[in-house]
């Protein structure tokens, strides 16, 4: 297997940042640390659908902008994992090297 | 003689300026002579009551004459502008068209006859009554283009009562529902129509200043782009009277702004479709987005929010998709609308509301507050579908400096705030070269 186009430590810094954005700029509090236990949606998270849906699509852009990574995170797929891949950072980021590794592979 | 009443009137008004073309003024009796000569060409061409007539041009002399005439003529009349040349071989089919009469820079004329036999039964019908027609093309923003057929008698039949005599600049081209209204709203009152051969804020400026022009009508799109080009400052606007705006809503900055600047000008806001026509209208002041719509031939209702009209000048139909008529007459704007008393607020196309989680957005709202922001020259809204939340409310913006994408995004939703429901804060936004108006300035909000 190849090595993928951009380290987990990598996205792990993209996820938190958008997260860390989309937290300041809708005036949410921020935790003390942030990491990939860090928990996102669902029961005790930090974000509701909202605050969700603009961390996804700014992730997007962000991986476009920055590594020219076309990817789609919130799609029906997403949607219907058995464990969601918004739960967490780390559900993301594994999420991420998911997609990414598929998408690689195709080239 | 179909218009014997709108001849007679411009009898009348012989030596006054009829309209403007190229900045030279040509009177109504000019435009009188014009229309005995073409009355003698088309004989000549063969080309008389029933036939499908395309004009290929704008508010020259010639094409407006030859407009006039055809009326007269009891032809079905198809105009087409240079905006829609791609679309032209589909629209001369569409509409059965057996002669386009063409128009180059200086009014020069070429006719051309095609073979084509009229089978669509709503053109038959128009023939049958012996009635002049008029064939409007919607702008097609919003899906496929329909091609409205209209008895061209029951249209006009508004302009008979005498309003007021304005020198007025064309705005919208004879293509459109508004430039028709425009064009036959003057005539029949002895005013200017005044045409610009661009829709430049510079050079519309310029024509206001040297014609003083006393009506503007006009779009909101148009409005945005006079008060970012501060084209208002470069001339005298002062022959100024009244602005009208309609055709998509009206984001508020945007009018707070033009009051503002033009506090003695009147402000009013005008409503029509080209199934339907222009409605008679009055804005509750020029600050106000508020609105009374209807007039004489038209009655409104509101049906779940949405404005509903029956109108006497409505269109027979279609001629290339089922009618929008309920078995009464009556006709689904699409349009949703807050009511206040007799007063309505436009707030959007049904189709262009987006809905957040089960909130509805309305575009021009969210627009008119990102408006107001620094280094922003225009916006459009959009809404885009995501299985997160339904839809969400993406913003594309025109900026007048480059800025960086991540600092932009930071500032847009501080700006935001304060000033918009989370809901509404634009969740994508994304920063664009490309205009967002289309060639009749109005706003593109294709996803």
């Amino acid at each position: 297997m190849t090595s993928l186009p951009v380290s987990r430590t990598n996205l792990a810094n993209l996820v938190i940042t958008s997260l860390r954005d989309v937290l300041e700029q809708s005036g949410r509090p921020l935790p003390a640390t942030i990491d990939e236990s860090t928990l996102l949606f669902g029961k005790g998270a930090l974000l509701d659908s909202l605050a969700l849906v603009t961390m996804v699509v700014d992730l997007e852009q962000r991986l476009e902008e920055e590594y020219g990574l076309a990817l789609t995170l919130a799609d029906d797929r997403a949607m219907s994992q058995r464990n969601s891949p918004f739960r967490s950072v780390g559900a993301l980021v594994d999420y991420l090297e998911q997609l990414i590794t598929e998408e690689h592979g195709r080239d | 003689m179909s218009i014997a009443w709108l001849r007679e009137r411009m009898e009348q008004f012989a030596d006054h300026p009829a309209i403007v073309w190229n900045d030279h003024p040509y009177p109504y009796r000019d435009l009188l002579a014009r229309m005995q000569a073409w009355h003698a060409a088309l004989d000549q061409h063969d080309v008389g009551p029933g036939h499908v007539v395309t004009i290929e041009g704008d508010y020259s002399p010639n094409a407006v004459s030859l407009l006039l005439t055809l009326i007269e003529h009891n032809t079905i009349v198809v105009p087409l502008t240079r905006s829609v040349a791609a679309q032209r071989d589909e629209f001369l089919a569409i509409a059965e068209v057996q002669v386009v009469v063409s128009f180059d820079d200086n009014d020069q004329w070429r006719i051309e006859r095609r073979a084509v036999a009229v089978t669509n039964p709503l053109t038959r019908q128009l023939i049958e009554r012996g009635h002049p027609g008029l064939v409007l093309f919607s702008s097609g923003s919003t899906g496929k283009s329909k091609a409205a057929l209209h008895d061209f008698i029951p249209l006009l039949e508004k302009f008979q009562v005498p309003r007021h005599r304005r020198v007025t600049l064309t705005f919208l081209l004879l293509d459109h529902i508004g430039g028709i209204n425009t064009l036959f709203y003057t005539l029949a009152n002895g005013g200017t129509v005044v045409a610009v051969q661009s829709r430049d804020p510079d050079v519309v400026c310029r024509a206001i200043e040297t014609h003083r022009v006393q009506t503007l009508p006009t779009s909101p799109t148009f409005l945005n782009l006079l008060l970012i080009s501060e084209a208002y400052r470069r001339y005298d606007l002062s022959s100024l009277e009244l602005i009208t705006y309609g055709t998509e809503v009206m984001p508020e900055s945007t009018l707070h702004r033009i009051h503002d600047l033009f506090p003695n000008v009147q402000l009013l806001q005008t409503y029509g479709l080209s199934e339907l026509g222009i409605l008679r209208s009055k804005s509750r002041d020029s600050n106000s987005l508020w609105v009374k719509v209807g007039g004489e031939g038209f009655e409104t209702k509101i049906v779940d929010g949405v404005l509903w009209v029956r109108a006497k000048s409505a269109m027979l139909g279609y001629l290339n998709a089922p009618s929008p008529f309920d078995e009464e007459g009556w006709m689904n704007t699409q349009d949703v609308v807050e009511v206040d008393g007799e007063y309505i607020r436009i707030l959007g196309r049904r189709s262009e509301i987006i809905n957040v989680g089960g909130q509805k957005v309305y575009p021009a709202e969210v627009e008119s507050v990102l408006l107001q922001m620094p280094n922003v020259k225009d916006v459009a809204v959009v809404g885009e579908s995501n299985p997160i939340t339904g839809q969400i409310v993406t913003a594309r913006f025109n900026l007048f400096e480059p800025e960086d994408p991540n600092e932009f995004k930071r500032r847009v939703r501080a700006f935001c705030r304060d000033r918009l429901a989370p809901y509404k804060i634009p969740v994508k936004i994304i920063i664009t070269e490309n205009e967002q108006h289309s060639a009749r300035f109005k706003k593109m909000r294709k996803a």
